[in-house]
């Protein structure tokens, strides 16, 4: 096996059977440390739920939401995750359109990834209302009332392009699960078997059956391509729809999606960083891949850094003393949010910089430690362009603070808690590489081959 | 399990579920038991849902005003303004609707008690006070009645019933009456008629925060409004400290504490120099030279001078210092002021004799009264909601209450000394009494109740047992005329024959009685009749008592319809004359040590104190700091950094007397070398809920009373320290400057007053905004809005704010809160931005002037926050309302979100209303639970139930499409027919002859961020101001109001370099002008 820290393809598995083994050792009894992780994550989630049940006994007013930042904690990190969501389609469905070679051993997770940060996603938009209960009105539900829906509102919009997104990206990971739960199937026995063999839909492996799903994923990943795409342009819209000074912008949706799949991007590589190591699985996922994803957190990062430079160009040219009042604002190192918005320009512009450089862009640790630096300035991203424009509103005697309470917080976390049980159940069950794939890149067996015995 | 048990379990499972789902969770979908019965009998002129209107007049003394109290239902929701009253405008004071949450606290007495133990009233209480009365007459003891102040009938009966009647206020008026009476030689307020004006010179008196009465601040918005008479009255303001009122000033002069006095003469003998008067006033201003005082004042003599020429220009009035001019020579203030007002020639137009006549106590007197407790004089104190104990901590008075024989309290809610009497009589409030009020000479308010006493039935939370709390209280008249009937000083069967016994005498009698007498009796005298007449017997004829005239139960019943009473003394000047001398105080200047001076300010909603246990004077914002529940030392800046403190921090006020720890609020409203600090809280009292534990008691800071037994509030000295210490004060206002995005918007005053607000060429033309044109290509093809303006059929509502009349006293939001059910939520969730208030006063600096901006939901045309409403729970209504659907909401907020004005509120919880708060809930509006959105409606349950009203009346011979007249629509909102200056007026835009129409075409119209095209329905007429230069007149016609050239930045008064020659090629310039401001592209 050539040495993991070099940046060419990795040297496949020798055989399906290899292959095989490799990716079904993940499934062996789960180890203490597993355990541990999955009991922190657990317990995050379940300070969340109390949270909220504690937001649904008494009100909106746990939380610190406050005139005039009506929006917090819970639509930065909405956004935060519908941009974490943005990278598992753009890499199993754009890349695989492209024929990115690359793709193939990291897809199956980013995948997973994207389905679980959606999932995480579509909590905020719910818990966030007032009146959490009444949230089926946002759906075109026949009723005597004769109530509807009014269309023109960008939340509106959200609704229909994130469960969308949400149920082509599910049903695109699940196909291209199917002929991998078959060798799970095939691989395991008993009661685990039957799942399996109900999971995997009859999946035989026939010339047929491979004919007609060549053809489904085709279509599947050009169905996902768009979406990935058109979801963070309507979630921008949520902002850019608004009048609010410094939301009210036309850059908005290529900012957005240039910065989702920035994150996205960044948080494939905090997650799959650490499983490469606890499940070795530097015969399919090495370096290589972490420099393509690198690559284009590096390219997103540049689009990005070009982003909130044009917003202040802009503010600046276009004379309005809204928009320009709130970005100089929002640079000012001494105003209420100053330390947010260098954080997010540390963190998104400067802290990518060292990966131009191919030595710490092939080192592990580097290459982990920045990912996480993205992950918190985009964080922080959303909360400039959400908490800042609102708190410094239109009317100057409106203006106050906002800093979430303990709630949001708690909130906050119970999602991570969520979004990690979910990618951490997943990791143990289904298979976190695409076998089937991989095994595209093996020479077929030949007669006398390894896996011919 | 077959079909039909299933179908059973089914059933049982399902409506066992439902039914505990009723009784799950009491606090808070807590809703009380309910019946819904008709009336048997059903009374007279009630109908189920139609509110009735009762006239009657809210508070006490000299600042009575004749009100409507609106009855639904067996209680009155509201107080409403009385359009029918003379001598005052149409408007609600703040205090009534104090008065009226007051009425429903749940801390008021709940009926007489002796200490703790409850009492009956006719087998306990009166003749338990009537033992007490008699043995102390017959122990040769006082019986005292100390009181807030009162007029009228009360007066008289109390005068034949106990010995000693002292009416004392903390910041009343005693300075005031007792200069009248060293200068006129008569104990009683003078009259003040600011509508005449063009000078309005205040030495602190805060005539616009409430001083005088609620009718002064109405006066001043006439004398402010050059609409007819072409004149803005110019407001000056002499006093060390500027409050809400002195913000309005068109010039504060800051001078040093105590020396007011000292300029006020200085400026009488140079007015008398100007205007050659002579007579007594002038040798009884004595000897003063303008440098002296304008040295001791800390001012330039120029100012001085400056105000004297001013004042001699004519129309001029001079108001005394009121609670905030009281130093240690307020006495000689008050006279000085009347005499500059006489030498102005102010008497008898703009000042007279026809004010208050009632007595009016010194806090000498209350000095005395302690002497005479002491010393075991006293057998009797009579408490009527005076609270010495709070208000004079240093007289003693706790302790000396102690040494009275019976101590007696008529207050209805408890206070510090109401609390320390022994026996607790609460009296029936102003909205369940009978009464009467004489605020001004010949100006008589009569008062009926307006309802029972309440009596509630209800279900305690997760209780079965219904409950029954009457509040059992009697009318303090009463129990004094069954004392009098005991004393036998007193006749009349009860205090409401009394009263009309007494309105025979002094009113019916005179009105309807004596013209045809006096006729009869010229006639017999000519003629050599007899007279009196003689009867058949010869004897002479005895006429019946005024009162049991035939004509008089009609007569008295119109006057309680009517709320009301003026005869032509009201109308006639009352001239006064100089009589007596003034010793005038060599030292003015404030005692003690120190190096500051404390200034201490009654709290603006609060008051003296009387209104901290009310929940919406504490949460309503101070109109200054917007600081809510609280006490608060100002200071300025450079005292700040001197003292090395920032905003909140704490700091020791140390003087003579006492010392008390508060916070900093740094302001330019004070001097240097003072500190202001709000009177009025610091109540530590368990059962006063919700001022206990508030603040903290200025009162301790201030000791001894002036040369003349008034009291020197603010003639102290203190050491300010800081303690290291933080507060956490709450405070609800944002940024102090409108960042010139046109929130705060001047005019200059001369150029408003030559064209008032009679429609422009270029509406908006004085306030030098500048207003981008929009392309001629564009409205060539009639094309000028991108999306189509919302079609108004019949109505659109719309409302006018003026800016200028708007003082920031903030009885619209008050009036807001108790129309539209707006939950008070503390001052804990108040610090969290949570406060539902649906007017906000922005208060601004911009340049020499302070703005009060009223902002409410703008009601726009193209609203921004209908749009983002993902399931249309607020949307545009047919006239024109952006209408709220609370029971659609789902509490998404976007809506807030999108709202340039911030006028939205959320409701982050289901706030409660403590029992008996609920009973003055409005039913007409639907009270909110948590996760909603809601907003100023333009009070539509009144739109709506005058629209009906009108199509009800109209029929088709008349008008079936019948439209609310302008007449109707412009007080119709809650605040706008609260507002004492008229600064809101309500109306129909599509109605080109409306009010609203109209001053949308002033020279003075903007709209605050109309460059985000929202169509508001709320435009603003700006401020105007003698600091700015006038705007630049325009050059032609054809640029619609495109190219008001901002002749004032700012407001600073800083001319814009524009050439002369500029108003020849207008085109040009004007082209280039726009042009740059679009993006500079031609």
């Amino acid at each position: 096996m050539k040495d993991v820290y070099s940046t060419g393809e990795p040297n496949r598995p020798e055989s399906y059977g290899a292959a095989n083994r490799d990716i079904i050792r993940v499934l062996l009894k789960p180890s203490a440390a597993y355990f541990a992780m999955l009991f922190v994550a657990v317990s995050m989630m379940l300070f969340g739920v109390w949270c909220e049940y504690q937001q649904i006994r008494w009100g909106m007013g746990v939380a610190n939401i406050k005139h005039p930042t009506m929006w917090g904690v819970y639509i930065v990190t909405f956004v935060f995750w519908v941009g974490i969501g943005h990278a598992g389609t753009l890499i199993s469905a754009i890349l695989y359109l492209v024929r990115s070679r690359w793709r193939t051993g990291v897809y199956r997770a980013s995948e997973a990834m994207t389905v679980f940060a959606v999932m995480t996603a579509l909590l905020f938009p719910v818990l966030h209302l007032g009146r959490m209960w009444q949230n089926y009105w946002f759906f075109p539900y026949p009723n005597q009332r004769q109530l509807w829906m009014n269309f023109k509102s960008p939340l509106m919009w959200d609704v229909f392009a994130i469960s969308t997104y949400f149920t082509v990206s599910a049903i695109f990971f699940y196909v291209g699960l199917v002929p991998d739960i078959a060798i799970f199937r095939d691989h395991s026995k008993g009661l685990v078997k039957k799942v399996y063999g109900l999971l995997s839909l009859g999946w035989r492996g026939t010339h047929r059956q491979w004919h007609h799903y060549m053809a489904a994923y085709g279509f599947f990943a050009a169905l996902a391509a768009p979406l990935v795409l058109s979801v963070h342009s309507v979630v921008s819209w949520d902002f850019a729809m608004a009048n609010t000074a410094g939301w009210h912008s036309t850059i908005f949706p290529p900012y957005f999606v240039a910065g989702a799949i920035f994150s996205g991007c960044a948080m494939v590589i905090t997650l799959l960083m650490p499983l490469t190591y606890a499940f070795n699985w530097h015969a399919y996922v090495n370096i290589w891949h972490f420099d393509a994803l690198a690559k284009m957190c590096l390219l997103t990062s540049a689009i990005l850094t070009y982003a909130y430079g044009m917003e202040y160009f802009i503010g600046w040219y276009s004379q309005n003393p809204y928009e320009q009042a709130i970005f100089f604002w929002r640079a000012d190192p001494w105003a209420d949010y100053g330390w947010a918005f260098y954080i997010m320009v540390f963190c998104n512009c400067v802290a990518p910089l060292p990966w131009y450089f191919q030595k710490l862009r092939t080192n592990p640790w580097a290459l982990f430690i920045i990912s996480i630096f993205i992950n918190i300035g985009m964080w922080f991203e959303r909360f400039n362009i959400i908490v800042s424009s609102l708190a410094h509103n239109f009317d100057p005697a409106t203006w106050d603070y906002y800093w979430p309470s303990w709630i949001e917080w708690g909130i906050l976390i119970g999602s991570t808690g969520w979004f990690f049980t979910w990618f951490l159940l997943f990791v143990k069950t289904f298979p976190a590489i695409a076998i089937t794939e991989i095994k595209e890149m093996i020479p077929p067996p030949l007669k006398g081959s390894l896996e011919a015995k | 399990m077959n079909r039909r048990n299933f179908l059973q379990a089914l059933g049982l499972g399902t409506g066992a579920s439902a039914l505990s789902a009723c009784g799950l969770d009491y606090n808070r979908y807590y809703t009380p038991i309910e019946q819904i019965l008709p009336y048997v009998v059903k009374p007279e002129n009630v109908t189920p849902g139609v509110p009735t209107f009762f006239a009657t007049s809210i508070t006490t003394g000299p600042h009575a005003h004749p009100v409507l109290a609106r009855h639904r239902d067996g209680r009155v929701v509201h107080v409403g303004s009385n359009k029918h009253a003379p001598l005052v405008r149409a408007c609600v004071p703040k205090a009534a609707l104090l008065e009226l949450q007051r009425h429903y606290s749940p801390d008021r007495y709940k009926g007489p008690m002796e200490g703790t133990a409850a009492l009956g009233w006719n087998d306990g209480a009166v003749p338990k006070l009537t033992a007490a009365v008699q043995a102390a007459k017959s122990a040769g003891k006082q019986v005292v009645w100390l009181g807030q102040y009162r007029s009228g009938s009360m007066v008289e009966l109390l005068k034949s019933v106990v010995d000693k009647v002292v009416m004392w206020e903390p910041n009343g008026y005693e300075a005031e009456a007792t200069a009248a009476q060293m200068v006129f030689g008569t104990r009683f307020l003078p009259r003040y008629d600011l509508a005449g004006a063009s000078y309005v010179l205040s030495f602190g008196a805060n005539v616009l925060g409430g001083w005088g009465g609620t009718r002064l601040q109405s006066d001043f918005a006439i004398a402010r409004n050059p609409n007819g008479d072409h004149v803005i009255a110019r407001y000056a303001h002499v006093s060390p400290y500027r409050d809400q009122s002195a913000a309005n000033a068109d010039d504060w002069f800051a001078v040093t504490p105590g020396s007011e006095v000292l300029v006020a003469r200085a400026v009488a003998k140079l007015v008398a120099q100007k205007t050659g008067f002579s007579g007594p006033a002038v040798a009884a201003l004595g000897n003063i030279d303008t440098a002296t005082a304008a040295s001791a004042a800390g001012i330039d003599a120029a100012a001085i001078e400056a105000i004297a020429a001013q004042f001699a220009s004519g129309n001029a009035v001079a108001l005394p210092g009121g609670a905030i001019g009281a130093g240690r020579a307020a006495t000689e203030l008050a006279a000085a002021t009347y005499l500059l007002n006489i030498v102005g020639g102010a008497m008898p137009t703009l000042f007279s004799g026809g004010g208050y006549r009632a007595p009016i106590a010194n806090t000498k007197d209350i000095m005395d009264l302690v002497a005479a407790m002491n010393a075991g004089n006293v057998g009797v104190l009579l408490v009527d909601e005076a609270n010495p104990v709070h208000a004079l901590p240093y007289s003693g008075f706790a302790e000396a209450m102690g040494k009275v024989g019976t101590t007696v309290a008529f207050s209805s809610h408890p206070d510090e000394t109401a609390e320390l009497c022994k026996l607790k009589m609460p009296a029936a409030d102003t909205f369940e009494d009978w009464g009467d009020e004489e605020p001004l000479l010949g100006f008589t308010l009569l008062r009926q109740p307006a309802m029972s006493p309440l009596n509630l039935i209800h279900r305690p939370l997760g209780e079965q047992e219904q409950v029954a709390t009457k509040w059992d209280v009697v009318s303090a008249g009463e129990v004094l005329v069954r004392v009098g009937q005991a004393l036998g000083t007193v006749t009349a069967k009860t205090w409401r024959d009394y009263l009309r016994e007494r309105w025979g005498r002094m009113v019916f009698d005179a009105d309807v009685l004596a013209p045809p007498r006096d006729r009869a009796r010229r006639e017999a005298e000519a003629s050599g009749a007899p007279w009196p007449p003689v009867g058949p017997d010869g004897a002479p004829v005895v006429e019946p008592p005024p009162h049991q005239d035939a004509r008089f139960g009609a007569w008295f019943n119109k006057q309680l319809a009517n709320g009301f009473h003026k005869n032509d003394l009201a109308e006639r000047p009352q001239v006064l004359n100089v009589t007596g001398n003034v010793q005038w105080a060599a030292d003015v200047a404030p005692a003690g040590s120190g190096d500051m001076t404390a200034i201490l300010v009654p709290h603006a909603h609060v008051g003296d104190g009387r209104y901290a246990n009310t929940p919406w004077a504490q949460e309503l914002p101070d109109p200054m700091s917007g600081i809510v529940w609280d006490t608060w030392a100002e200071i300025h800046p450079d005292t700040a950094a001197k003292l090395g403190v920032v905003d909140r921090d704490e700091v020791e006020i140390k003087s003579a007397n006492g010392s008390v720890k508060t916070s900093v609020e740094i302001t330019k409203s004070v001097r240097p070398d003072t500190v202001a600090i709000q009177l009025g809280q610091g109540h530590a009292l368990a059962s006063m809920r919700y001022a206990n534990g508030i603040g903290v008691n200025a009162a301790l800071l201030a000791k001894d009373v002036d040369a003349h037994g008034a009291m020197a509030w603010s003639g102290n000295k203190v050491t300010v320290t800081k303690t290291g210490g933080r507060t956490d004060v709450v405070h609800t206002f944002g940024g102090d400057s409108d960042e010139d995005r046109n929130f705060a918007v001047v005019v200059n005053a001369e150029q408003f007053a030559a064209k008032g607000d009679a429609p422009a060429d270029h509406p908006g033309d004085l306030t030098g905004i500048h207003h981008l044109e929009i392309d001629k290509r564009l409205t060539d093809i009639g094309l000028t809005d991108f999306y189509p303006i919302p079609q108004h059929p019949t109505y659109r509502f719309g409302m006018t704010v003026d800016t200028d009349a708007c003082n920031g006293c903030g009885a619209c939001s008050i009036a807001c809160y108790a129309e539209n059910n707006l939950p008070v939520v503390g001052r804990e969730k108040v610090r969290q931005g949570r406060e539902m208030s649906w007017i906000r006063i922005d208060r601004f600096y911009k340049g020499d002037e302070t703005h009060f901006v009223p902002m409410m939901c703008q009601h726009c045309g193209h609203a921004p926050c209908e749009s983002v409403c993902p399931v249309w729970a607020t949307y545009h209504s047919l006239d024109g309302l952006n209408a709220m659907v609370y029971n659609r909401c789902v509490g998404t907020r976007y809506c807030s979100n999108a709202c340039p004005f911030s006028a939205r509120k959320f409701n982050y919880h289901t706030y409660v209303w403590p029992e008996p708060f609920n009973m003055q809930l409005n039913p007409d509006v639907v009270t909110r639970t948590m996760g909603v959105m809601e907003k100023c409606s333009f009070c539509v349950q009144r739109i709506r139930s005058i629209k009906s009203a009108y199509k009800d009346a109209a029929t088709e011979t008349t008008n079936f499409n019948a439209v609310v007249p302008d007449a109707a629509l412009a007080r119709l909102p809650a605040c706008a027919e609260a507002c004492p200056s008229q600064a809101l007026t309500f109306g129909n835009l599509e109605d080109p002859s409306s009010t609203v129409t109209r001053t949308r075409k002033s020279g003075r119209n903007y709209f605050p961020l109309e460059d985000l095209n929202v169509f508001s329905a709320v435009n603003y007429l700006a401020k105007a101001s003698f600091h700015v230069a006038k705007a630049e007149a325009h050059h032609g016609g054809g640029h619609g109001g495109g190219d008001a050239h901002g002749a004032t930045e700012g407001g600073h008064g800083a001319e814009k370099a524009h050439d002369g020659g500029h108003g020849g090629g207008h085109d040009e310039h004007g082209k280039a002008d726009e042009h740059g401001s679009a993006g500079d592209h031609h």
